[in-house]
């Protein structure tokens, strides 16, 4: 993505204001520290990657067939029509957005992830859907890591104004398989009342990066967001991925896959935060894990003060298909009203021998079997979606990255 | 759902209904005797008290030196930041550590001192004992004041007895198994106990004997400021079977006591464990309890957990499952009203092949007060074919209250079959309304559906306990509903 050159005011003093604030967040020992007791981070030295701009193109794993995909462009399409910006070119032209809603939802002032990502992004991006525009092709953006040893510091803003709609394809790959490297992200979405957004988002880094990541929506009144996440590359790191219920009505559907091997280990932190009445959140994740590979989720549904008939369901499922597998699930309910219907479940098992059983006594040797019950475990999440691309793309991503997982 | 024919009539009348749950249990609990003490150490934590204990209750050195050992680990660590905030108000050096009521244990109720027998008296404990029990010991303070087992059991081989006299008469006993599933530097309750502790139960049950009736104990707080510390220990050994029943109350008094205890569980091969406890502290009782078990093969170790009283109650029973095929259970109730966070749960270890377990947990908040449920489930590498299913289930009665569910499921072998569901919901207003439209009152429409909520684990608890249970439960529940 091209940078402008020169910063506007409002971006250099954001900037400014957390490179100084950097200084007091060095990276603390997480250890004992709620919520990260169980990601093995203490190998990691955050100032050993040089921060590297983000690269033009790699090989996608999201396969989108759409020739009339919107793609990031520096040119500004005029009123009536969604913008997709560079981040400083956006600062500029649409002040009005970038200065109302940048770093407004992504605001965790101790994280010492979000605060580099503040001082530090080379590689952001704007996308602005104005009041009432539907954009009917999907936009689609590609992250990529490009300079081995450096970090990635990205960040993408997507702003839904009232009524509008759209569809955000976004991966994060790296140039190069094998390179190292730290990848840390912020997404911030804001769902404006009676928009309706679909966020579909990849991980596909080398297995030999880093990845952190601080992602959160905000959905207003009646709005509604399904956001879709992968995780199938990077070594190590942890991911959050909150979605407010801001609004009266508002609705977030969040799926996750993810599958790992060797020793990756991936990491999820998830809240979905009904703040007003009149909510509903419906969260699955789903993972395979091989090899000597871990997994850890930990969710959280938070019913805040007065957020009544609120209706909030989140699902963990992990298949260990490795004798030196590790699955953790920390799920989680704070509610703080009473009228609620909030309901968790969580899972771990092996491969069902009873239906490898059925598959063999039909036909099938025990490599297909294993891997028929393997791919339908992952692709019961894509049953969330209705027919149509992006069932598809998803689809044939999971089947892809199995294809390793079950090499 | 109960079916309203079999749902007991509440005992309360209606003027009785109108009061709430601590003008009872000022009442029925919260008297307090005259103080008339052999001994009441002065509030706080000293080398020479420790001392002081040790050389009162005339222990082995060995015991003497693990007290203090364990008092430099309760010094060194520092207090814990999870779980509540009400953590914060305990304070250490406000609290009576030892107090001793009476010269030794008494076997004849007659001979227990006048004022601690009316306590026990007003308590029903003596009756209850008439009635069913195979044992009774009853804790006053910091020691054991009475003590009683079936004549049968004794002549098994079935000891019973106050953890003072138990170290006194089966020292090589108590030595080979004291702190060796909670060691003394396990936590900083843990440690606060080993170096204090006093009274509790030491309960070994010989090969095969079977144990019909329940063993019961019963503490009792009297004391302002008082910390008790009991510390019990239960041997099953190779195939027996014996269930364990606990009951407490305190006085209602204006600023806090501390009950942390240390409970060590026992279950040799094919030998099965029932522990029940009704926690019914007063509301100002600090409750922070250590209890694990270990099941061996093919045994069976199970928690009946129900916490009632207490102003906070932290308290995660667990099971180790150390040998192939055993199982571990967990059925726990929370209430928490007004003022009160219980933070309950249980931990479930499967670290041998082939062994199951299930925790069931039933948590009801009212009146402002905060229950949550904490747990572990843990599959260790090499557990292959293990199973386990954890049910949480909470109830939330009004809009002031709140419910936690922080369960953490570790997952280290790749043969297993694990779930866990929770679900926290209100009471249903088509639940209340068809109650309703068949002539019940809203309130008693309410006390229906709770108890039709927590019916599958008071079912568990001996008739007694089963009894009082629900007659706590509608106490907590007057004037809830509306």
């Amino acid at each position: 993505m091209t940078q402008a050159v020169v910063e506007t005011q409002f971006l250099a003093d954001r900037r400014a204001a957390a490179a100084s604030a950097l200084a007091a967040l060095e990276l603390p020992s997480f250890r004992g520290v709620d919520g990260w007791e169980f990601t093995p981070i203490q190998g990691l030295e955050l100032d050993s990657f040089a921060p590297a701009p983000a690269g033009e193109s790699a090989a996608g794993l999201l396969e989108l067939d759409s020739a009339n995909a919107i793609r990031p462009s520096s040119d500004d399409p005029g009123p009536g029509a969604a913008v997709v910006m560079g981040l400083a070119a956006a600062a500029e032209c649409y002040p009005e957005v970038v200065e109302k809603h940048l770093g407004t939802v992504v605001k965790d002032a101790e994280s010492p992830f979000v605060a580099r990502n503040e001082a530090l992004w080379s590689d952001g991006l704007l996308i602005y859907i104005p009041k009432g525009v539907e954009v009917g092709a999907p936009i689609i953006v590609n992250t990529v890591h490009e300079v081995a040893g450096s970090a990635l510091h990205w960040r993408l803003l997507v702003v839904l104004e009232e009524g509008a709609k759209a569809e955000v394809w976004h991966q994060t790959l790296s140039a190069d398989a094998e390179a190292e490297g730290l990848v840390n992200g912020v997404v911030e979405l804001v769902v404006g009342a009676g928009a309706k957004l679909r966020f579909v988002d990849a991980q596909s880094l080398s297995e030999s990066s880093w990845v952190f990541g601080s992602q959160r929506a905000v959905v207003e009144r009646d709005a509604s967001l399904d956001w879709i996440t992968l995780g199938f590359g990077s070594a190590n790191g942890k991911i959050f991925l909150e979605t407010k219920l801001a609004g009266r009505g508002a609705d977030a559907r969040v799926t996750g896959a993810y599958a790992t091997r060797g020793r990756q280990h991936l990491d999820y932190d998830t809240l979905q935060e009904h703040a007003a009445p009149d909510t509903t959140s419906d969260l699955a994740f789903r993972g395979i894990i091989g090899g000597r590979s871990q997994a850890v989720w930990r969710g959280m549904i938070q019913v805040d003060e007065g957020a009544q008939r609120t209706d909030a369901f989140q699902e963990s499922r992990n298949l260990l298909i490795g004798r030196k597998a590790h699955a953790d699930a920390i799920p989680g309910l704070e509610i703080l009203a009473n009228d609620v219907r909030c309901t968790h479940a969580a899972a771990v098992a092996q491969v069902d021998p009873e239906q490898l059983f059925y598959l063999r006594s039909h036909g099938l040797d025990e490599a297909d079997a294993n891997r028929l019950v393997v791919e339908g475990f992952l692709h019961a999440l894509v049953e969330r979606f209705e027919e149509g691309p992006v069932r598809d793309a998803v689809a044939a991503a999971i089947d892809a990255r199995l294809q390793l997982s079950l090499a | 759902m109960a079916n309203p024919e079999q749902t007991r009539v509440p005992l309360t009348t209606e003027e009785e209904g109108l009061k709430d749950l601590n003008d009872d249990y000022t009442e029925r609990y919260g008297f307090h005797d005259a103080e008339n003490y052999l001994f009441k150490a002065p509030k706080g934590l000293t080398r020479e008290l420790v001392e002081k204990i040790s050389e009162f209750k005339n222990e082995p050195q060995w015991m003497r030196e693990f007290r203090l050992k364990s008092l430099d680990h309760f010094l060194a660590r520092e207090m814990p930041t999870w779980g509540s905030p009400l953590l914060a108000e305990v304070d250490f050096d406000n609290i009576h550590y030892f107090v001793r009521a009476s010269e030794r244990p008494e076997r004849s109720w007659d001979d227990v001192p006048e004022d601690v027998k009316k306590t026990f008296d007003r308590l029903g404990i003596p009756e209850a004992e008439r009635s069913f029990l195979a044992g009774v010991g009853a804790q006053y303070e910091s020691e054991v004041v009475y003590h009683q087992v079936n004549k049968d059991l004794e002549d098994q081989g079935v000891i019973f007895l106050d953890m003072d006299s138990a170290l006194r008469d089966h020292e090589d006993l108590v030595r080979e198994y004291f702190a060796t599933i909670i060691p003394a530097n396990d936590n900083k309750l843990a440690s606060l106990n080993s170096a204090v502790w006093s009274g509790g139960s030491f309960v070994y049950v010989p090969p095969g004997v079977q144990v019909e009736m329940p063993l019961q104990a019963y503490f009792r707080i009297n004391t302002e400021n008082m910390g008790q510390f009991e510390r019990t220990i239960i041997i099953a050994d190779e195939g027996s079977y014996v269930h364990y029943v606990e009951g407490c109350t305190a006085p209602t008094y204006s600023s806090d006591s501390l009950h942390s205890a240390v409970v060590e569980l026992i279950a040799k091969p094919g030998a099965r464990i029932r522990y029940t406890t009704v926690q019914n502290w007063s509301q100002n009782v600090f409750n922070l309890v250590t209890k694990r078990a270990v099941a061996e093969k093919d045994a069976t170790v199970e928690w009946v957990d129900c916490n009632l009283g207490s102003k906070l109650t932290m308290k995660y029973p667990s099971v180790y499952l150390m040998g192939e095929r055993a199982h571990g259970e967990i059925l726990s109730i929370a209430f928490a009203g007004k003022g009160q966070h219980q933070d309950a749960g249980g931990k479930i270890v499967h670290v041998a092949p082939n062994t199951t377990s299930n925790i069931f947990a039933k948590s009801i908040s009212k009146g402002g007060g905060r229950s949550s449920y904490r747990g572990l489930l843990e599959v260790a590498n090499g557990a292959r074919g293990s199973k386990s299913k954890v049910v949480c289930d909470a109830l939330l009665l009004d809009d002031e209250s709140r419910s936690d569910t922080y369960p953490t499921i570790r997952i280290g072998e790749d043969e297993v079959d694990v779930g866990h569901e929770a679900t926290v919901s209100k009471v249903g207003d088509e639940q209340l309304f068809y109650l309703m439209s068949h002539g019940i009152s809203e309130e008693e429409a309410g006390k229906l559906i709770v108890n039709g909520f927590i019916e599958p684990i008071v079912k568990e608890l001996p008739m007694e306990y089963a009894v009082e249970m629900n007659r706590l439960i509608e106490l907590q529940m007057e004037g809830s509903i509306g």
